[in-house]
Formats: C-alpha cells, sequence, structure tokens
C-alpha cells in the first residue's frame, strides 16, 4: 500500500546544494524515495562551483593514494557515459621538467598502470606536437585520460534530473535548527531567504551533505565531525591556451595543474588551513597570485603573458579518516556516517570529505546507507542513466542531431545545456556576447532552473563569466530577471551584489587589460547607468 | 611633418583643444587612436564646466543645455536622478531631482534588451509618477532582431534615423495622454536632425535615456567636434597612435606615431589628452601604474593592494592615478617640468569628470595661444 505523506513529509531530507547533495538527492530520488534538497544560498556556491574542472583519471593519486585512484578512473568513465554534455574529453599530459626528477615517471606510469588508468609514455616532441602550448624544456610527458568537467552544469543537471523523480528542491532556504526527540532526528526547521518564511520539515532520516559547512550542521545535530578546511585558491585565463590538461609529473603540489574548460583556461592551486569561521569570505592573497602564476608558465609559458580574467578560492572539506578529532590522519577519501552507529543519534547520516570526481559514488553511498535505514532494498542506476542534457550523446552528436544548421550561438547554447538545447526558444538578442548566451536562453534558466539571482543565471548558463566580467550582460539579464520576477528594485540591487562579486574575483588581478575592463564598467555602471 | 600644436588623444579634451586653438589661429594636430569616452557618454558632462565650451560646440553644431555653472538632474537608465551641469540635446534637464511629469510613456523598440526599461518605471513610480512600458516595432526591425547581436543601439539608429515619421507614427499609437515620453538613445548618430524632427512630430515632451554601450549620441558629437576641427584646417590622424617620444632637456623634441614611422612629428608645443587606462593614457602591470609614451611622472599608491577599494561602487584608488604637472599644467617627469608639454583632461591625476577635462583643456588653450 502505498504511504500517504502530509506536504512537509519525505522519505529523506537532504541538506546541501552542491554536487554531492544534488546527486544523493537524485539517487534517492532515482530509487523512488520522496526527496527534500535544501541549499542555504544556490547550487554549486562552495567547493563544488570553486575548483579546476577537472575530470580526474586518478593519475594524480596514483603514487600516494591507490584507492583514491582507482575510484577516479571508474568515476571517470561513469561520467563520460552519463554526463557527456559536461565533460570535455581533452585527455592529460604528466610533464617532467628538468628541475624535476624523470625517474618518478616509470614509478607514476606503473603505479597507474596498476590503479586501472591507462598511461602512455610519448616523446617530448610529441607532446610539444600534440599541445604546443606545453613548456618546450619539457624532457618527459605521460598521457592519461584526464578530461575537463563543468561543475555547475553537472550540479544543474542532477537536481533537475532529481526534480524530474519527484524531488522537492529548496534553493536559498537556509538549515536553522535540526528537530530531534531523545536520540532520533525528526526533520529540520528552515528559514527562506527570499520571502523570509520559516518552515518544518519532517522526515526519518536527514543527510547531511554540507560540505565543509557539513561541520556546523553535524553540531547542530549534537555531533562531531572532524573538518579541516584546506583552502584552494585558482586563477582564471581569459583565452583557452591549451587543449590538454597539464599536470606536473611529481608528487602532487602547488599550483601543478591547468586545465582548459570551455573559452578560458584554470591554473590551481595552492593549499592553505584556514579556520572553519573564514570559509565563507575566501579572498585570494597576493602571494597566492605571484605563485600560481610563477607556477603555471613552468607548466605553458604563455600564461605569463595571457590576460588572467578572475581569481578565485574554495574550501577542500577534508575529514579525519578514522573519527579522530585531531586530524592527524586526514583523507580526501569518501567519509559516509551513519551516527545511529558512530553516535547513537537515529535518523542522521554525514557524507562528507571526497571530491568533485567521485561526487556519484558518495551519492550511491549515502544513498545506500538511507535505503538501509529506511528498511528497503534498492538498486542504484545512477551509473548508467544519463542526465538531462547527455541522452543524445556529448556536443557533436547533440548538435548534429538537434540541427542542419546550427548558428553559433545555438552551438554555444547546446554546449551548456546538452539535449535540453532543443526545448529552448530561439531569443530576439544575444544577453552575453562573450560567452553568446541568447535571451532564449537566459529565459528558459529564469523558468525551468530556480534562478533567483544574476549569480544563480550566471552558474547556469555562463552568462557574465567571459571576458567582460558582466559588464555588459549583467544589465541586461538583470532587466530580464525584474520582469521575471516582477520587483525592479530586487533585480537592481541584485545587480549591484553581482558587480561586486564580479569585483572581487577582478581586484586581485586587475592590472593590463584586466584593469582597462574595470574602468570601463565602473563609467558603465556609475555613469551612464547611474548606479 | 611640422605643427604648432600636436594633441595627442582625440577624446573630449583633445577635440576641444584642437578645436579651440584651431579657432585662433593656430595649426593643430590630433592623433587619435580610436574609440575614446565619448563614445559611452552618459550624454552629459557633469562637474563644473568652462563658460567657453557652450559657443564653441555651438558653432561646431553641438547644442549644449544646462548651466555651466550650476546644477540640473537628469534622469539615469537605472531610474535615479544625477546631478549634471551640461548635457546633449537628446537629454532633458530638470531643475530639481525630480521629473516633471503626471503621466509617462516609456518607449522601446522590441527585442532591444539594451535599455532597462523595468529599471526607469521602478524610478518614475518612486517619484509617484505614473507610468507605463510599451514596445514599438517598425518592419525594418525585424532583420536585425534576427541577427542577434546586431540589435543594439547604432544598428538600430542606422535603421531608424531615416524613417522618423514611421518612428513618430507608432509612437503616437501608443499615446494614451501622456504628457512625457521616454525613448532610448537610438536616434540621432550622425546629425541631431531625427532627434529633433522625432519631438516636432510627437505632441508630447521626449525624453531621450541612455542605453547600454556605444551611445549613439556620445558617437555624434564626437563626430561633429572632428568635422568642425577638420574644417578649420586641423589635421586629424585617425586610428593612429603616438608610440614613441623624445625628450631631452626638459622639452618634448618629437614623436613617432605607428602609421606614419618612418617620420618624426614635431610641434612648438604639445598637449597631451590621451585619457586613462580605456584609451591607454595611462597602463598597468603586476608592479605600477605608469603613463606609457613619455614615462611621466604618475600620482598613484605604489603598492597594488592600494589601488582598489573593496566597494566596486565607492572611489577606487586607481581611478583618480594621472600625472603629475605644475601650475601651468607642464607635466613632471623625474620631478622637472617638460616645458612644451600640458596635460589636460583625465589624464591628470585626481577626481575626473567631464567639467575638470573641459577647465583643464580651456586652461592649456589659453597657456598656448595667448
Amino acid at each position: 500500500m502505498p504511504k500517504s505523506y502530509k506536504d512537509n513529509e519525505f522519505d529523506v531530507i537532504v541538506i546541501g546544494g552542491g554536487i554531492t547533495g544534488a546527486g544523493t538527492a537524485r539517487d534517492c530520488a532515482m530509487r523512488g524515495l520522496k526527496v527534500l534538497l535544501i541549499e542555504r544560498h544556490d547550487i554549486a556556491t562552495g567547493a563544488s562551483g570553486r575548483n579546476h574542472g577537472l575530470l580526474h583519471s586518478g593519475a594524480r593519486y596514483a603514487v600516494t593514494d591507490r584507492e583514491s585512484a582507482s575510484e577516479c578512473i571508474e568515476e571517470n568513465m561513469i561520467l563520460r557515459r552519463i554526463a557527456s554534455h559536461c565533460v570535455d574529453e581533452t585527455d592529460g599530459f604528466f610533464i617532467t621538467l628538468p628541475e624535476d626528477d624523470l625517474e618518478y615517471q616509470a614509478k607514476f606510469v606503473e603505479s597507474c598502470t596498476a590503479a586501472g588508468i591507462r598511461a602512455e609514455i610519448i616523446d617530448p616532441e610529441e607532446a610539444r606536437r600534440l599541445e604546443p602550448s606545453v613548456n618546450p624544456d619539457l624532457i618527459g610527458a605521460v598521457r592519461v585520460p584526464d578530461g575537463s568537467v563543468d561543475p555547475f552544469r553537472l550540479c544543474a543537471a542532477n537536481m533537475l534530473d532529481a526534480k524530474l523523480h519527484g524531488a522537492k528542491v529548496l534553493v536559498h532556504t537556509e538549515v536553522t535548527e535540526i528537530i530531534k526527540e531523545g536520540d532520533t532526528v525528526l526533520g529540520v526547521r528552515t528559514v527562506d531567504h527570499v520571502s523570509g518564511g520559516a518552515q518544518e520539515w519532517y522526515a526519518p532520516v536527514t543527510v547531511n551533505a554540507g560540505g565543509i559547512w557539513g561541520h556546523g550542521i553535524a553540531e547542530m545535530a549534537g555531533v562531531q565531525v572532524g573538518m579541516f578546511p584546506a583552502k584552494g585558491a585558482l586563477l582564471i585565463f581569459a583565452h583557452r591556451v591549451n587543449n590538454i590538461v597539464i599536470n606536473r609529473c611529481r608528487k602532487p603540489a602547488n599550483a601543478d595543474i591547468l586545465v582548459p574548460g570551455d573559452t578560458v583556461c584554470i591554473i590551481g592551486t595552492t593549499s592553505t588551513r584556514v579556520p572553519y569561521e573564514e570559509c565563507d569570505n575566501m579572498k585570494v592573497t597576493p602571494e597566492e597570485v605571484d605563485l600560481l602564476l610563477t607556477e603555471g608558465a613552468k607548466l605553458a609559458p604563455s600564461l605569463a603573458t595571457t590576460r588572467i580574467l578572475r581569481a578565485y578560492a574554495g574550501v577542500r572539506p577534508l575529514v579525519s579518516a578514522d573519527n579522530d578529532p585531531t586530524g592527524r590522519n586526514i583523507s580526501r577519501g569518501i567519509v559516509c556516517l551513519d551516527h545511529e552507529e558512530r553516535d547513537g543519534l537515529k535518523g542522521f547520516v554525514t557524507i562528507t570529505g571526497g571530491k568533485l570526481m567521485t561526487y556519484r559514488l558518495m551519492a550511491e553511498k549515502a544513498a545506500d546507507v538511507v535505503c538501509r535505514k529506511l528498511g528497503l532494498e534498492r538498486a542504484c542506476q545512477t551509473a548508467v542513466t544519463p542526465l538531462p542534457g547527455s541522452e543524445l550523446g556529448g556536443f557533436r552528436e547533440t548538435v548534429k542531431k538537434l540541427w542542419t544548421m546550427p548558428t553559433t550561438y545555438q552551438k554555444a547554447t547546446t554546449s551548456r545545456a546538452g539535449a535540453s538545447a532543443r526545448n529552448i526558444e530561439k531569443g530576439v538578442g544575444l544577453v552575453c556576447e562573450c560567452e553568446e548566451v541568447s535571451s532564449g536562453e537566459v529565459d528558459y534558466a529564469i523558468r525551468n532552473l530556480d534562478v533567483h539571482s544574476l549569480t544563480d543565471l550566471r552558474r547556469r548558463t555562463r552568462v557574465g563569466m567571459g571576458t567582460c566580467q558582466g559588464e555588459l550582460c549583467a544589465c541586461r539579464a538583470a532587466g530580464m530577471l525584474a520582469a521575471a520576477h516582477g520587483c525592479a528594485e530586487r533585480a537592481r540591487d541584485d545587480m549591484r551584489e553581482f558587480m561586486n562579486e564580479r569585483w572581487k574575483g577582478n581586484r586581485p588581478i586587475a592590472w593590463g587589460d584586466t584593469l582597462r575592463e574595470c574602468e570601463f564598467t565602473n563609467w558603465i555602471y556609475n555613469h551612464v547607468l547611474g548606479l | 611633418m611640422k605643427f604648432q600644436v600636436i594633441i595627442i588623444g582625440g577624446g573630449l579634451a583633445g577635440l576641444t583643444a584642437g578645436l579651440s586653438l584651431q579657432k585662433k589661429g593656430v595649426s593643430c594636430a590630433i592623433i587619435s587612436s580610436g574609440e575614446n569616452a565619448l563614445h559611452f557618454s552618459s550624454g552629459s558632462f557633469s562637474g563644473d564646466c568652462p563658460e567657453e565650451v557652450v559657443p564653441l560646440f555651438a558653432e561646431a553644431g553641438v547644442v549644449l543645455k544646462g548651466n555651466p555653472a550650476k546644477d540640473s538632474w537628469r534622469f539615469t537608465p537605472s531610474g535615479s536622478m544625477q546631478k549634471v551641469r551640461l548635457a546633449f540635446e537628446d537629454v532633458t534637464l530638470y531643475e530639481e531631482d525630480k521629473i516633471k511629469a503626471s503621466k509617462v510613456l516609456i518607449a522601446n523598440p522590441e527585442g532591444f534588451i539594451d535599455f532597462p526599461t523595468a529599471f526607469i518605471a521602478d524610478g518614475l513610480s518612486q517619484q509617484g509618477v505614473s507610468c507605463k512600458v510599451k514596445s514599438f516595432s517598425l518592419p525594418c526591425l525585424k532583420t536585425l532582431r534576427e541577427s542577434p547581436s546586431e540589435m543594439r543601439s547604432v544598428g538600430i539608429a542606422k535603421k531608424l534615423d531615416c524613417r522618423i515619421n514611421e518612428v513618430a507614427g507608432a509612437i503616437h499609437k501608443l499615446l494614451d495622454g501622456e504628457d512625457l515620453v521616454v525613448l532610448p538613445q537610438v536616434f540621432g548618430l550622425t546629425s541631431p536632425e531625427p532627434v529633433r524632427a522625432l519631438r516636432d512630430a510627437v505632441p508630447a515632451e521626449i525624453s531621450f535615456i541612455g542605453t547600454m554601450p556605444p551611445s549613439v549620441p556620445g558617437i555624434r558629437v564626437q563626430m561633429q567636434l572632428k568635422k568642425a576641427f577638420e574644417k578649420a584646417g586641423g589635421t586629424f590622424l585617425m586610428g593612429d597612435t603616438a608610440v614613441s617620444a623624445e625628450i631631452s632637456d626638459g622639452t618634448v623634441r618629437f614623436i613617432r606615431t605607428r602609421n606614419l614611422d618612418s617620420h618624426i612629428l614635431t610641434a612648438d608645443n604639445y598637449i597631451l589628452a590621451s585619457g586613462t587606462f580605456f584609451s591607454k593614457g595611462l597602463s598597468s602591470t603586476m608592479q605600477k601604474i605608469y603613463e606609457p609614451l613619455f614615462g611621466l611622472d604618475v600620482d598613484c599608491p605604489t603598492e597594488r593592494t592600494q589601488w582598489y577599494s573593496e566597494d566596486v561602487f565607492a572611489p577606487q584608488p586607481y581611478m583618480a592615478a594621472g600625472v603629475v604637472t605644475d601650475a601651468d599644467l607642464h607635466p613632471l617627469k623625474d620631478g622637472q617640468p617638460v616645458t612644451n608639454l600640458f596635460a589636460a583632461g583625465s589624464i591628470l591625476a585626481g577626481e575626473k569628470n567631464a567639467g575638470m577635462a573641459l577647465t583643464s583643456t580651456f586652461k592649456v588653450v589659453k597657456k598656448i595661444a595667448l
């Protein structure tokens, strides 16, 4: 007999709209559970949207962490199938420079092979031919199946699929309290940041998928999860300098990965321990910019003269692997805690650690625990079912199947939305010229993808991510949001906030042409528009 | 090639200096690399403006409204009221920070997204003025709409300027007792005639409000000033850039440009009106902000972290950077004035606005053509 639910009753509540939460919501929904997903900001606001966008082959961890490496390559192959519209199959190089030890290469290839990662030594000359931007002084290169993945698109597609399977998604809604009765979590109390309204939600199981902020959510539930925030800073360049991911063939270190993504490329990262209290406001320091530029130019010398678009930083949710609160044994592996077994707290699960690459596996593990706790046996389907947008295959196949003579912006739309581009109406104008986003695509996102602000829109469409950093498109898109939401005042405040958010990423790298562009933006918003 | 005065920069300061000097019989050459701040003008000037600018521009066919010494108000595309001194004739100026109208029609070409009608309507209703937003379309705009990147201010102006009667007809149909019509600045690209003709044909006041760039009235005014300068006998080196200069004993000896690289250009006096970062009057690296042509002394914070304010809408120290001069506007190089060089316009260190640009320009003109 089907169970009957009240409006605020669910089988499972997932807290956190990053990739782990979105993946968990999708997995649970596909297993037939009634799911509620709660996110205090927007999708992929935390670490999910602040990384390289690297589709790890696992090679980076092959020597130091065999288990992570094996997980990566398995998930890598799965994402190529289920998320083809989010993935760019670029391959990757691990290069050895004259200052590196070439003997490491043999050990590296051996470890990759043992982990199931195809690793092929290629001649430096061949490497220079395949990737002309690579440092020409390289003395060795290994080719591995790295790629790039758009984390925003991946997160949005998981969220959309969860909704298509009946999940309810609340963005800009913050959990203010975990509702408990004795040793059992019954649900959560939330506040809606748009309307200001408070509400209560109930489910037999609540999953904490808050990434680094899961630390605070666990505390709210009265349990401790030992998190160790590690800040990683990255720089985005205004051109796609390389077409193949470039890594250093040595023990993982700072700023040794250069990833091409869409129209740009990204160098990173640094790694610094930061206090938990600072996680909400990461700033990139001049020292980090210097380090990223110096090390980046060793991978691809032309980076030294390429315009920089932005600097940004994310916080890795590192966890002590063995429940040791001192953090002596920190792992990048997946940590799935059933707090009933660990702390005697019923109805509460934490899924954390892990990486963007292994989000699906994390979600599977969390959903397994949820089902077990609910006494259900339901198989996971996420490894074989394509995400919305990837049903027709990769970008080229999708374009071919949708249009005979696509325009450049239809192609651009398809590169972002995949097969969902067929649902997007032809717009009358380009909102964002840098990234070729049509008004039709903006309209589609506003109507279907939980867009409340310009920043939300940016994550789903790339509006404002291009060379001009919102200079022209922010005002256009704000006008469309004002019309859609029927509130000009909110849209104008939102535009101010958006321009400040863009400025935060420009400031650390504002010199040369970037500073010229910033001055121009300032004229438009302060003088022409009179803000 | 030898001139009496060589002006580096064809923006507001450079053109005003050139036109004014040429009218006084001083032969000038203007080196203009292309786009300048006029192309992104709000259509108005703020800050103390010199009186001389009004008759000088009028001779070039550019009508300036307002009082150079007293603030008026303009209605901005974000719906706010902003203090200005002078404005191009497209703009409507008000004596107080309030729109004078009882009922307003905001009319926008269909599909034009560079004109934030929602903000304008909100600004009007906050002033208690009732308004309606309506769009109009003409067959000639259909082809523009089909190409998503062409529905921009200049593209529309090119289509509409020769069809003012049709536009007036379309607006007439939308009118419902309004006494003010707000339109985007998409009229009058090559002459102010379409703006005037539309005002004559529509039975309500019309206020033309700025769009996202480029600025149609800004481009027009730049062209009018350039034409007037050339008509007065000036030499306008279009699309050329000063790339190097020779200074010895505190005097500029010559300059070279990109297009005329086999020639040196010499003059009795030189005016640096090259603007700020956008027009490359100033450049910056990770380490410093500098003046690239003469290597003049620049006033700005030395540490890069001090160039910026956290709030993008607060005054930004980098935007006040510029060259340092003596009392006669001779820029300093290594602490010493360069005696046959003057600086005018936004290249000067300090607060920047059109009034300050024009005031410094007329001051330089008086020094050169006593």
